[in-house]
């Protein structure tokens, strides 16, 4: 009888890798959303890794913990957990309501005074590594001042109209700007670097 | 507009600077994913291209992660065998 090789034993497939045998996202899915995470992992601490956030995400999508609306397409649904898991990351860090997930089994503690305690430490670590993060996605566009004047208007929670008529820019050079933005994006998610 | 950005939380602009440019990504086309994969030398369509690195294969991948526990004993037993060479004497040295 034919042995199975002593290492398939040992081989346990990752939440992102179970996610491409059941065709839930193609290849081309596949590396758009390590762009994603790579990106998303620069609003979290080094210690968490891209590969952290991308293969939670695909957890959460598999075990069903959060699930996808009929209308919403994979990746944009596997983005979107990012973005919660980021923000969910920093409330935990911070002591806010995510927090009170582990707590919630202590009925003599006052929860809302709980929730109220704020590590100050947190907020000057989450200040610190925001400001690194926007000056490194800063030099990823460096010489490119309408990608940086962008960059300035999304900073700001500006809109797209607000951003050209502040930069005086047609929505031809809005765009163009944005495909250049797009695939250096794009060639940093694609690699392994640390960001 | 100002190029530099001076907003008083950082971490807000950060976040609200992530959660447009993810759109960038998510709109992407697959043409663009094969460009940008190609100024890096990738090629995604070949089977085990460096642009999966780190997806289905951890990015820092260790070396029991390639070798079974049987070869990377028999790689240690072989490295115990070797003897060291003879370590080289300083005739200069600070210390004598």
């Amino acid at each position: 009888m034919p042995q199975i090789p002593q290492l398939a034993d040992h081989r346990v497939l990752r939440p992102a890798e179970v996610a491409l045998a059941l065709n839930i996202i193609s290849r081309m899915d596949f590396l758009r959303l390590k762009a994603i995470a790579r990106l998303h992992a620069r609003g979290l601490p080094p210690d968490v890794s891209w590969d952290d956030l991308l293969q939670e995400a695909f957890t959460r999508a598999i075990v069903g913990s959060r699930r996808k609306p009929q209308n919403v397409p994979m990746v944009t649904f596997l983005a979107g957990i990012m973005r919660s898991l980021r923000a969910e990351h920093w409330r935990r860090v911070r002591g806010g309501p995510a927090s009170r997930e582990t707590l919630r089994i202590d009925h003599q503690r006052d929860l809302s005074r709980a929730a109220e305690l704020r590590d100050p430490a947190s907020d000057l670590e989450q200040a610190l590594l925001a400001r690194e993060q926007i000056e490194a996605i800063e030099r990823l566009f460096a010489g490119d001042s309408v990608a940086l004047g962008i960059l300035a208007g999304l900073a700001e929670g500006r809109s797209a109209a607000q951003i050209r008529a502040a930069m005086s820019i047609s929505k031809t050079d809005y765009d163009s700007a944005r495909k250049r933005m797009r695939r250096t994006l794009l060639r940093e998610g694609l690699t392994c670097a640390p960001n | 507009m100002r190029t530099k950005l001076t907003l008083s939380t950082p971490a807000a602009a950060l976040g609200r600077i992530l959660d447009q440019l993810d759109r960038e990504l998510i709109e992407a086309s697959d043409e663009d994913i094969l460009e940008a994969a190609r100024d890096l030398g990738m090629n995604p369509m070949m089977k085990g291209s460096a642009a999966f690195l780190g997806l289905q294969v951890p990015a820092m991948a260790n070396f029991a992660d390639f070798f079974d526990s049987e070869a990377l004993r028999s790689v240690q037993r072989k490295a115990a065998r070797v003897k060291p060479e003879k370590s080289i004497e300083r005739k200069d040295s600070a210390d004598d």
